[in-house]
């Protein structure tokens, strides 16, 4: 017998520049949750792509129930039983979510003993008895490209156990999820660990580590802090050991001063590509010095009603007033001259230009005017310097300064890089959706503290975000939208999170 | 064991020679493709002996035969330069269509209706001008402007029905080639056609652009008024592309659509004005071919050398420089075949041989890339590391 299911010992991976693993060894017992905890870049999903075979270690071993092995290749983990779910879900969008899970090992029958087909009747039914015995509910006949993130979750943990897979690595798994959603799975891999498997969950998130992990492993650049008990710890003990520094999980906010009307939304209503209103009659209104929080569940017309004011999707009925100009007819640019920074909820897709250079994408919204653009030439010298400043500033890091390619950048600094320059537009109004979606807690620390910054310059601040937490305490008015409609609009300190979590699920009081 | 393994492949001579030669990341967008074009011939010369000549002589003879080493023996009022010159004049059509095709690709756009363009371009610069009679003076700057007018309007055209009505550009582009080589067909049969040559009648010199049988220095030499201009606006399109505001906003959109969009630039309007740019370059291709390298159009044939300014304009990795040099090599491996089939006595096809093979390779360039940089991360050739061993 053996003591350990999993046992990584003195791992050690180098890329060009940077030591990603740094002697780190860990042992996993058979039926425990396993958290691995650490900022983004600390090491753990690259020891983790060691563990799924992904990349070979350049030194350390790994052995797998008691045995010595060398896991070459991601076929291969699979052989000795390990399964894992990525953060981006690798499904094939056009095929249902039996085809997805059989990928690879389709099971054969013979059509009158010798024409050899796929038996999908029968893989449609050993996924739907494998999904009601772990409670994991879809249809197998249904296509990927039909089911939100959630859904594809489950198709991805149902390809891992119907390879029957005993240790079940899950990579951030609730970074995309609503907090109905994580709370859903959170409860399956509980379900999973009385099945008997092992679990190892990589995430930033503390509370989920409290409430599920028995134990938790600490990397910080590279190296293994600590293993805790996490029944012991605290998460303030966690954090702090996790970022190497005293974090506050709660942030400071003087009391708001509120100023002149910035931005009056009346009656908005925004139609979908299916002609469907998304956003139904919405009003609210923002001053200055105030940050107005939009909460509700994802998918709700928050995302819509931030696209609507920065010009990005029409609006099909209501106006948008912006210190008193009817700005509804307005170009994007002509908003963003008005006075609108927005970060939107996809740095990828929209907030920035990947293959384009730092420096470029820090002067994506001035590149335009004067000094940066003279005569319709751009002054390169001018772009560069105002991206240095930029970069000091905020302390963006890449490696290699202005000219670095921005797809060449971790998410957290993306994401530093979009905040700078929308910040340094000093509009009246900031639109930040999603701000500190995927980032880590030292991360996410520092934009909630500049969005209290420029509130106390007496900007007008639209909040969207699906993290309750950040709404309480960044924001100074809530209003709660359900299904496009606004439920409730109240100053932040007259409700309790239970009672917006309330709101959000459209359960009007 | 997978250490060994790679200790005999650090110790290999020829993975040295590759890593040395290509390793540098600032020269690897010259290195590589040199690399690659070598490595087709490479492969050309396989087929050659294969066929039982001498791949080396054969191309000697390309070489030769396009103007760039001297052949034994020329006819009267011939020389290197001779065919130098008509290897530029060649070349000229050629390096217009795929600055066509590369400015599109920049805006994220496929034109493949160059050829379309090139040939209603050239069409209406013939019937206007090519006929006319006009002094040469007026006659060949309007050559130019009808061509780029022609060509900037359809391109435009193409733009504004994906715009306007969500085209895809490439569906349209080929309905277009389709409607403008019947059309212009029917027209060009109907008025314009020479009865012996069945093509359309030869234009009056004064409106071509390739000045021809020109006699100087004892030699007879068609001199491309066109080429000039080509090198010129390739050096303009390069620095437009990379310092203009509008090169930047055709980049932006190009690279990300939607990130272009909320940074506030036009994408629609952007989106035309890539197509009219792209247009123009194929209409000053069209002109260039028509009423230049030719005097006359062939009805019912689209210039395949539209089609090949695709090829060409990935060849130079879409950067003007890099087309004008894709566009040499490809240009000297066509124009040089025929000498070469007569005096090696390999086929002529064998010249499309090679460049299918150049073309091939150098689709495989970002291949390249990625594999040298994996084997310089894993043998760690880095350029201090080698030196402490």
């Amino acid at each position: 017998m053996y003591e350990y299911i999993v046992e990584m010992k003195n791992i050690t991976k180098r890329f060009p520049g940077i030591v990603a693993n740094d002697d780190i060894t860990i042992q996993i017992k058979k039926g425990e949750i396993y958290a691995i905890l650490g900022e983004n870049g600390a090491g753990k999903s690259t020891l983790m792509s060691i563990l799924f075979g992904m990349y070979e270690p350049d030194e350390g071993e790994i052995w797998i129930r008691g045995e010595k092995v060398k896991i070459q290749s991601p076929n291969h983990a699979a052989k000795l039983n390990i399964g894992m779910v990525h953060q981006h879900f690798k499904l094939v969008h056009n095929y249902t979510v039996a085809e997805n899970i059989i990928l690879g090992i389709e099971p054969i029958k013979k059509l009158a003993g010798f024409i050899p087909y796929v038996d999908i009747k029968g893989a449609n039914k050993n996924i739907a008895d494998l999904s009601k015995k772990y409670g994991l509910q879809v249809d197998p006949s249904q296509k990927i490209e039909d089911m939100n993130v959630s859904l594809q979750q489950r198709v991805e943990i149902l390809k891992m156990l119907y390879r029957e897979a005993e240790i079940l690595i899950f990579d951030e798994p609730t970074a995309l999820l609503t907090p109905q959603e994580i709370d859903y799975l959170l409860n399956i891999i509980q379900e999973l660990r009385k099945a008997g498997k092992t679990i190892i969950l990589i995430t930033h998130k503390l509370e989920e580590i409290k409430r599920v992990a028995d134990r938790c492993a600490i990397l910080r650049k590279g190296q293994l802090i600590d293993v805790l008990d996490v029944k012991e710890t605290s998460t303030k003990t966690m954090a702090n050991l996790m970022v190497g520094r005293e974090v506050s999980l709660e942030i400071e906010k003087k009391p708001p001063k509120f100023r002149d009307l910035v931005l009056e939304v009346d009656n908005l209503t925004v139609k979908n590509q299916d002609n469907f209103d998304v956003v139904k009659n919405v009003s609210f209104k923002i001053h200055g010095g105030e940050v107005f929080a939009i909460a509700g569940v994802s998918g709700n017309g928050q995302v819509e009603i931030a696209d609507a004011i920065a010009g990005l999707t029409e609006i099909s009925n209501g106006s948008i007033k912006l210190n008193g100009v009817d700005i509804s007819n307005f170009s994007i640019r002509e908003r963003t001259i008005e006075g609108i920074s927005y970060i939107p909820e996809d740095r990828q897709a929209y907030g920035l230009i990947l293959d384009f250079s730092l420096a470029e994408n820090l002067a994506l919204k001035d590149y335009y005017k004067d000094p940066f653009c003279e005569k319709g030439f751009l002054n390169k010298d001018v772009i560069d310097e105002y991206g240095n400043k930029l970069i000091e500033k905020y302390d963006i890091r890449s490696s290699l300064g202005i000219h670095t390619q921005v797809r060449q950048m971790s998410g957290g600094n993306q994401q530093k890089a979009i905040v700078a320059r929308e910040i340094e537009l000093d509009s009246p109004l900031m639109i930040f959706v999603q701000p500190t979606r995927g980032l880590d807690i030292g991360a996410i620390e520092n934009i909630q503290k500049m969005i209290i910054e420029e509130r106390d310059k007496g900007k007008a601040i639209l909040l969207v975000s699906l993290e309750l937490d950040e709404v309480m305490s960044v924001a100074d008015t809530i209003g709660i939208i359900y299904n496009g409609e606004i439920q409730k609009i109240a100053p932040a300190d007259t409700l309790t999170t239970k009672e917006v979590g309330e709101y959000m699920m459209g359960v009007t009081a | 064991m997978s250490k060994n393994k790679d200790e005999k492949r650090k110790n290999n001579i020829f993975t040295r020679i590759i890593m040395k030669l290509l390793g540098n990341e600032k020269w690897q967008h010259l290195t590589i493709p040199i690399f690659l074009i070598f490595l087709s011939f490479v492969a050309a010369s396989i087929i050659i002996i294969a066929l039982g000549k001498n791949p080396l002589g054969a191309f000697y003879n390309l070489l030769q035969g396009a103007g760039i080493l001297p052949k034994p023996s020329y006819a009267g009022y011939k020389s290197m330069l001779t065919d130098f010159l008509s290897l530029l004049n060649f070349m000229t059509p050629m390096i217009f269509a795929s600055l066509a095709v590369a400015i599109a690709l920049k805006g994220g756009l496929f034109n493949i209706g160059v050829s379309g363009q090139m040939l209603l371009a050239g069409f209406l610069a013939t019937i206007t001008i090519g006929y006319s009679g006009l002094n040469w003076i007026l006659a060949k700057p309007l050559v130019l402007i009808i061509g780029l007018i022609a060509g900037g309007l359809l391109g435009g055209i193409i733009g504004l029905l994906k715009y306007k009505f969500n085209i895809n550009e490439v569906v349209s582009s080929i309905m277009f080639n389709y409607i403008i080589q019947y059309v212009l067909s029917f027209f060009i049969h109907s008025y314009y056609i020479d009865p012996v040559s069945r093509q359309s009648k030869y234009i009056n010199d004064a409106a071509r652009l390739t000045l021809v049988n020109v006699e100087l220095i004892g030699l007879k030499m068609d001199i491309s008024i066109g080429f000039v201009i080509a090198i010129i606006l390739a050096i303009l399109l390069k620095v437009f592309l990379d310092k203009s505001r509008l090169g930047f906003e055709i980049k932006a959109v190009g690279a990300n659509p939607k990130g272009a969009k909320y940074a506030g630039i036009n994408v629609g309007k952007t989106m035309i004005l890539t197509m009219v740019l792209s247009g123009v370059f194929a209409g000053l291709a069209g002109v260039t071919y028509f009423l230049g390298y030719f005097a006359s159009i062939q009805p019912k044939v689209l210039p395949s050398v539209g089609f090949d300014g695709i090829a060409v304009a990935l060849l130079g990795n879409t950067n003007p420089y890099g087309i004008i040099g894709a566009s040499f090599i490809i240009s000297i491996i066509d124009r040089g075949s025929t000498y070469m089939s007569s005096i090696a006595g390999v086929r002529k096809e064998i010249a499309s041989v090679i460049t299918g093979m150049i073309l091939l390779f150098s689709a495989c360039s970002a291949y390249i890339q990625h594999k040298i940089r994996a084997n310089k991360d894993r043998l760690g050739y880095m350029a201090g590391k080698e030196a402490e061993e």
